[in-house]
């Protein structure tokens, strides 16, 4: 039997050439008109994303939770939530996807989980000194300055990463919100644990996990509990796991930290299959304002080199706040005077914002930022209803924001489902520049030169060169310090990819004479351009324009 | 052109200058076997998984089965006997006797046929999943529906690269016409019985819409499937345009690509309804036999060009429907181009609203948009769709033919739209 299930071809790296697209569920489709979107709404969606050109689907976490962060803290690894529907909903999609050429992957959050899961609340019970066996699966003390140089992630709603327990008459540990105490990775048996939850999804068809806040498993004094060997080690055993019970799987790593300690969690091409690429994505919009390449080249001559096995995620834009924790405080600055003009705008350390309104609904701007991203070495992600350009609502709490229900119709609810609008777990967007009434999937799909049109033709075109997954990555430093250029390359495919990151027209002179003799065809159009000779290549472009081309051997036609 | 290959000089070399391998106007870096099963020493037979890479590092599989020349009698003998060998699996049952000859190849196969009882279709390129010719014929067989030749047996591959149909078996009808061939011979006599083949078309889409247990057949509603499609189409026609070249038999439509896709914008401004099914996916004459009883109708494979999964996805019955018309209007001008022999008068109009009435008299009225009018237009948007295709097509094989389906772009543009 082919490891990677009857719809696929086997291949262990499908995820390097893969276009993934993060879904809140809740947000997504409402398939039984009750307000929350839902896997059978989910469902009758694939379409769509088939459509568009996804490889993979990325999931936010769907299982029972109590809800205190967005299913972050989950209640019960076994079961799905009851807005989302059953673990048989669950099954019917995953065939649904598979058999249209998707994968999916879920979020897993494995550091925690939710006071009300059953775990904690047998190991709360029984008093101080308990000797229930759950007690020992999570984190408990008598004295809560111990691990003082973990810093506090929350800042803005946390005081400590201890709380204390009437119950338990101690103190357990959290990285995160109070409410989610942090399982003991120290006792195996919820490594144990952790592991057969992982094979339940897998069982069920998952093709893999993105690994919510692995750098937390484990809590040594001294450090800064933060990427402990502990952690890799265990990370190595969920691999080896997977490896050998279900090939052709992926495990994605949220590790929010500088390239050089990510890297970590990519192992010798024996850790996480994925790891996302957090820093690079700050840059970007610093470098689309600065109108400047400098701040993506030092990022990425910071990143270090990853096994061949492995790859970056890269994205723009995500459910959560758009992270300014690997930033400079110089750069933080920067990044919030220009991009959250009002305070309401800002989460913790980070701007709680959507793509469109962070570029203020600029169409060059948008196409300018997803070029680059396309570009560069990892495999993009993109997140629901920045397709076609939505909007977001600052003055809803916490993330939820960037989180309302995604805009198909110009209909009542945005065509997001048939409930009563008081039914609604969020209001749909209406303003009258991001609102339903004017972006929504089916206007932009009549509409040849819309966003979602344009996205859909350049995932193809990036689908067909499998050398931006695969390839070398070669940044150009031209004299003009407005472009960023690339040379991408793999097998015999080269290609060649020029941004103007100006909002004013520029010309850059490329040295291409290693090149010579071959000829640029730019990509979209297929216009063929003049042959690179030994002379330095000249190109203009337009404010905020690129080029793609492929650097064909001329064969004299 | 015959099973076993007999492969001579390099299998690189072989393999591009066969007519069913898909990819001729593309640059081949190499070509390596994947994996070989030895599926019998006397007489000697071979199956290889053979792939094909490309310059930019995308690559297409093949199924190659290399042999002496009487190698054909083994696989009738495999699938006698419901072997199962190194992951291949033959079912069904084929007694092996009489004669075994190779009938001309295909597009996308080859196939033998075994004492003029049987037909095996060996798929030449091999994709992961059910191949849709399985999967109809088995569907369809099992209902009895009586226009289909009834699938006897099939073999597959399970294994470290994929899981994937290799090829099928089924009855072989004799002393049977090829449609098409009848309408060049016969128009006539096509004319006499199109009516029976549009009832059995009509037929044919009620069974694969009567089953809604199974999910791989059950109709579906899809609010989106219009936009989808016509942005699909869009894209398409962009596509084609882009790259048509400066040719005499493009000039009726050279420079039209905004009007071609205007007329889709106004074809496609029509009520949603009816239901999406699996269906026959690359209907014309050709894959149509007549025997003195009824019609046949062969090849549930869908368009070679597509992709497997693409190919078995729920779409519109009148897809096949306007596939059918193209057909039509190809057949009167291949009478000229092919015969010298211009079609009898009229007979594209009256063989078009002949098969059109027997089909909309059996088909369910369910699985069409509600009214006329919105039946028509999203005819007409699968028959500009076909036309594409077909443009597309046409130009990377058969030159000679690009003006035929031309002048149906032309048609298609001169046609009044009653708007909506």
């Amino acid at each position: 039997m082919n490891p990677s299930g009857r719809w696929f071809e086997s291949d262990p790296l499908w995820f390097k050439t893969a276009v993934f697209y993060e879904i809140h569920l809740r947000g997504f489709f409402d398939g039984t008109g009750d307000g929350h979107g839902d896997f059978r709404g989910l469902t009758e969606k694939l379409d769509y994303l088939r459509w568009l050109g996804i490889d993979c689907i990325w999931l936010l976490p769907m299982y029972d939770s109590p809800g205190r962060d967005g299913g972050y803290d989950i209640g019960d690894f076994y079961a799905v939530h009851d807005d989302y529907g059953t673990i048989d909903d669950v099954r019917t999609f995953i065939d649904a996807a598979h058999e249209r050429g998707m994968r999916v992957i879920a979020d897993l959050v494995m550091n925690h989980t939710s006071i009300d899961h059953a775990w904690f609340q047998e190991a709360r019970s029984g008093g101080r000194g308990s000797s229930n066996p759950k007690r020992k699966w999570y984190v408990w003390s008598d004295d809560p300055t111990r691990y003082a140089g973990a810093r506090i992630i929350f800042i803005d709603s946390e005081t400590s990463n201890w709380t204390w327990d009437d119950q338990a008459g101690a103190y357990y540990w959290h990285r995160f919100f109070h409410h989610q105490p942090d399982l003991n990775y120290d006792n195996p048996e919820v490594q144990q644990a952790m592991l057969d939850v992982l094979r339940f999804w897998l069982d069920l068809g998952l093709d893999g996990f993105r690994l919510d806040a692995v750098p937390y498993l484990f809590e040594r004094e001294g450090t800064n509990c933060e990427n402990l060997e502990e952690s890799h080690a265990f990370l190595k055993r969920v691999r080896a796991t997977i490896d050998a019970e279900y090939p052709d799987r992926v495990l994605l790593a949220e590790a929010n930290q500088w390239p050089t300690d990510v890297v970590e969690y990519f192992g010798d091409g024996d850790e996480c299959h994925m790891a996302f690429h957090f820093p690079v994505m700050p840059r970007m919009f610093m470098a689309v304002r600065r109108e400047e390449a400098a701040p993506i080249l030092e990022i990425l001559a910071q990143t270090p080199h990853i096994p061949a096995n492995c790859q970056w995620g890269l994205f723009l834009r995500n459910h959560d706040e758009l992270t300014l924790e690997m930033v400079t405080d110089e750069e933080r600055d920067y990044m919030y005077a220009e991009y959250a003009k009002d305070p309401r705008m800002k989460l913790n350390l980070g701007i709680r914002r959507r793509l469109a309104p962070l570029l203020d609904n600029g169409r060059d701007e948008i196409e300018l930022m997803t070029a680059i991203l396309f570009s560069l070495p990892g495999s993009p992600l993109l997140y629901y209803g920045d397709e076609i350009a939505m909007g977001d609502n600052v003055y809803l709490g916490d993330r939820d924001g960037v989180r309302t229900p995604m805009q198909w119709t110009g209909d009542r609810n945005g065509g997001f489902s048939r409930a009563d609008f008081a039914q609604l777990y969020a209001p749909p967007l209406m303003d009258p520049v991001y609102g339903y009434q004017a972006v929504n999937v089916e206007a932009q799909l009549r509409t040849p030169t819309s966003l979602l049109r344009w996205l859909q033709r350049f995932i193809t075109l990036r689908k067909e060169h499998p050398v931006f997954g695969l390839g070398t990555f070669e940044a150009l430093v031209p004299d003009n310090p407005k472009i960023f250029a690339s040379i991408r390359t793999y097998e015999d495919d080269v290609v060649l990819c020029v941004h103007n990151l100006a909002r004013s027209a520029q010309a850059v002179e490329l040295d291409l004479s290693r090149y010579a003799g071959r000829r640029p065809v730019e990509m979209f159009g297929r216009s063929r351009f003049p042959k690179v000779g030994e002379l330095p290549y000249l190109l203009t472009l337009a404010p905020r324009g690129f080029f793609w081309f492929r650097l064909d051997e001329d064969q004299g036609r | 052109m015959s099973l076993p290959d007999d492969i001579s000089g390099s299998l690189a070399d072989w393999m591009i200058e066969q007519r069913w391998f898909a990819s001729k106007a593309r640059e081949v870096a190499s070509v390596n076997v994947l994996h070989e099963v030895a599926l019998s020493e006397d007489p000697q037979l071979s199956l290889a998984l053979v792939e094909a890479r490309f310059h930019a590092g995308t690559h297409e599989l093949y199924q190659l089965l290399p042999g002496e020349r009487d190698g054909a009698r083994a696989l009738a003998e495999l699938l006698g006997a419901e072997a199962s060998i190194d992951g291949v699996a033959f079912h069904g049952g084929l007694t092996p006797s009489g004669e075994i000859h190779s009938m001309g190849a295909e597009q996308s196969n080859s196939s033998i046929v075994f004492g003029e009882q049987q037909v095996l279709k060996v798929f030449r390129r091999v994709e992961p999943g059910d191949n849709p010719e399985l999967e109809m014929l088995r569907f369809l067989s099992e209902r009895g529906f009586a226009n289909v030749a009834s699938l006897t047996g099939w073999y597959e591959y399970s294994g470290e690269l994929m899981d994937a149909t290799l090829g099928v078996l089924q009855e072989f009808i004799p002393e049977s016409r090829d449609g098409w061939q009848l309408a060049l011979d016969d128009p006539l006599g096509l004319l006499a019985r199109i009516g029976e083949l549009g009832e059995a078309t009509g037929r044919m889409h009620s069974a694969l819409a009567s089953d809604s247990t199974n999910p791989a057949f059950a109709p579906e509603p899809s609010p989106e499937s219009l936009s989808l499609l016509t942005a699909t189409i869009d894209e398409q026609i962009e596509g084609v345009f882009l790259d048509l070249p400066q040719d005499d038999r493009v000039a009726p439509i050279a420079g039209r690509g905004e009007e071609v896709r205007d007329r889709l914008q106004l074809l496609s401004h029509v009520a949603v309804g009816g239901r999406l099914i699996r269906n026959h996916g690359d209907f014309h004459l050709g894959q149509t036999m007549l025997t003195d009883e009824r019609w046949i109708i062969l090849d549930f494979e869908g368009e070679p060009a597509r992709p497997l999964r693409e190919r078995r996805r729920k779409r519109s019955a009148l897809r096949d429907v306007a596939g059918m018309l193209r057909s039509l209007a190809y057949a009167a001008s291949a009478s000229e181009l092919l015969r010298g022999v211009p079609a009898p008068e009229n007979w594209e109009q009256r063989a078009r609203s002949e098969y059109l009435d027997a089909y909309l008299g059996a088909v369910e009225p369910f699985l069409l948009p509600a009214g006329q009018m919105a039946t028509e237009k999203l005819l007409a948007i699968f028959e500009l769709e076909k036309a594409v295709y077909e443009l597309r097509y046409e130009l990377n094989n058969r030159p000679d033919w690009v003006p035929i389906p031309v002048a149906g772009l032309v048609r298609l543009l001169d046609e009044e739209v009653t708007p909506a």
